[in-house]
């Protein structure tokens, strides 16, 4: 049981990369993908209701076992790398730019990982009330400043022909949301 | 006559499925010692130790509820808690020491205290099962608390907590073996449970290599190239790096072929030591290149428990004195 579960998911997973398009497989297979991942899907419980007991046992066991995610990493391809900057507004004119940060290098690698999960489709509920936290984080640092806007950008870095010709990284902002005291605003 | 004859045509066809069958029961559960599960359980030690001891400055900060810390730890505990509500988390334990009137920071810091010491005592041998539960339980309050800051090596340290919890503790090496004179295990038992993190090792590295082998980036080298440029693992100059851009293409499809068709040439003991001499320079690499120390340690000591460590069958000592069955 335990490796039919682990089968479900490294497979489904495999899946829903292929169905999502990013892989070298002719687009034609990605029909089939979407139906076998759907299959893995169902193995797994998960087109069940989110009460169903048989759900939640089997993604508790899963979670206890660490085996509740695939073990694609950086496939197909390595994903671009994310930034988030926030613009310190004060009452005086001034602009500081600030990013999140923590003291220790293991926890900054626990922080990119958040940064890079923000543009996901399945954390777009989530994304502003987090977006908000991280500010928030930097704010208690700056007590005095007025107004933050926090800027969320993909950080596209060159291939190593275009870094010998000095082509450096390029940002593509994807998204933007003001935060002041007293209300806010997205962009 | 006729139903001896057919009786006897029954056992002819039953035979190669019997023996198929103890093929594989005796593939499942053969006689080992317990040298993997020492190694595994120091290897463990010391990863939990280390996992603790980095995150020691941001625990509280990586933990804390809404308002206090990174981002509220609420956030990923609701998550985590729509999959499932029993999956454990920090907010069990906040909430029991609520209840004794101790407050959150206490209780995160007792979390903290209780995995480091539980590293300690793996590392030791003490206590060996009371500590790997600890420290399966903690960490795994960790990963799910702190889901959305959580990556690949904290899954592969749960499952790799989860087997040691499992598995036959103590083993021979260990102090509640010198001092308790503790019963040697079953090496059938023994053997099973290697063979769980062998075949799960397997997955592993055949799901991740057939996941690289369908991106375009992984025959060209432009893969490796962004890995090691990408911020925060960017620990090699990208202006030392270039200089070797016409041997990307051939270690990227080498990290493919090696990961893709580690079932099958991990098992041959022909080419066993080669292929696991080339995954663990692999996770070296990825460790001192990429900065990935955790990720790299764990894999290591998963490899070298699984098939690092000569088998009982293959000619290594056997378990010596009473057996518990």
């Amino acid at each position: 049981m335990h490796f039919f579960l682990l089968t479900a998911v490294c497979l489904g997973g495999v899946f829903w990369l292929i169905a999502q398009g990013s892989t070298i497989l002719p687009s034609a297979c990605n029909e089939y993908a979407h139906k076998a991942e759907l299959a893995a899907t169902w193995c797994l419980g998960k087109t069940a209701s989110a009460s169903n007991p048989l759900r939640r046992s089997i993604a508790t066991y899963l979670h206890a076992a660490g085996i509740q995610a695939g073990y694609s990493f950086f496939a197909p391809n390595v994903p671009s790398h994310h930034q988030l900057t926030l613009a310190l507004f004060y009452d005086d004119g001034r602009v500081e730019y600030e990013t999140p940060h923590v003291r220790s290098k293991a926890a900054a690698l626990r922080l990119d990982s958040l940064l890079d999960k923000l543009p996901e489709q399945r954390y777009e509920s989530v994304r502003e009330a987090l977006v908000k936290m991280l500010v928030l984080s930097v704010w208690r640092e700056h007590p005095d400043v007025k107004k933050v806007r926090a800027t969320f950008e993909a950080v596209h870095l060159p291939s190593a022909t275009e870094f010998e010709q000095g082509k450096g990284e390029t940002l593509e902002p994807m998204f933007s949301f003001d935060f002041s005291l007293r209300k806010e605003k997205q962009e | 006559m006729s139903s001896l004859t057919s009786c006897a045509e029954g056992n002819l066809k039953l035979n190669p499925l019997h023996r198929a069958w103890q093929h594989f029961v005796s593939f499942l559960f053969p006689s080992d010692s317990d040298t993997w599960l020492t190694v595994l359980r120091i290897g463990l030690g010391l990863q939990v130790t280390l996992y603790a001891l980095f995150l020691r400055s941001d625990w509280h900060y990586l933990f804390a509820s809404s308002g206090k810390g990174l981002v509220a730890r609420e956030v990923g505990e609701a998550i985590t808690s729509f999959e499932s509500p029993l999956i454990p988390k920090f907010g069990w334990l906040i909430a029991a020491g609520r209840a004794l009137n101790i407050s959150e920071e206490t209780v995160l810091t007792v979390a903290w205290v209780g995995l480091l010491s539980a590293g300690f005592l793996l590392l030791l041998g003490f206590l060996s099962r009371p500590a790997a539960i600890v420290a399966w339980f903690v960490h795994l309050c960790a990963s799910e608390s702190g889901g959305l800051l959580a990556y690949g090596a904290d899954n592969f340290m749960t499952t790799a907590l989860f087997y040691l919890m499992l598995s036959p503790l103590p083993d021979r090496y260990s102090f509640d073996h010198w001092v308790a004179k503790t019963k040697l295990k079953n090496p059938k038992t023994l053997g099973f449970w290697r063979r769980v993190l062998q075949v799960h090792l397997c997955f592993v590295y055949f799901i991740g290599g057939l996941a690289k082998s369908l991106g375009s980036g992984w025959w060209d080298g432009s893969n490796l190239w962004r890995s090691l440029i990408r911020p925060p693992f960017n620990l090699v100059s990208p202006e030392l790096l270039v200089q070797f851009k016409y041997v990307l293409p051939l270690v990227g499809i080498s990290i493919c072929l090696l990961e893709v068709r580690y079932p099958l040439f991990i098992w041959l003991k022909r080419t066993r030591w080669i292929w696991l001499g080339c995954v663990l320079v692999m996770h070296a690499a990825i460790g001192l290149m990429m900065g990935l120390y955790l990720f790299a340690l764990i894999m290591i000591v998963m490899n070298i428990a699984a098939f690092g460590v000569p088998s009982a069958s293959s000619g290594a000592e056997m378990v010596s004195g009473p057996h518990q069955r």
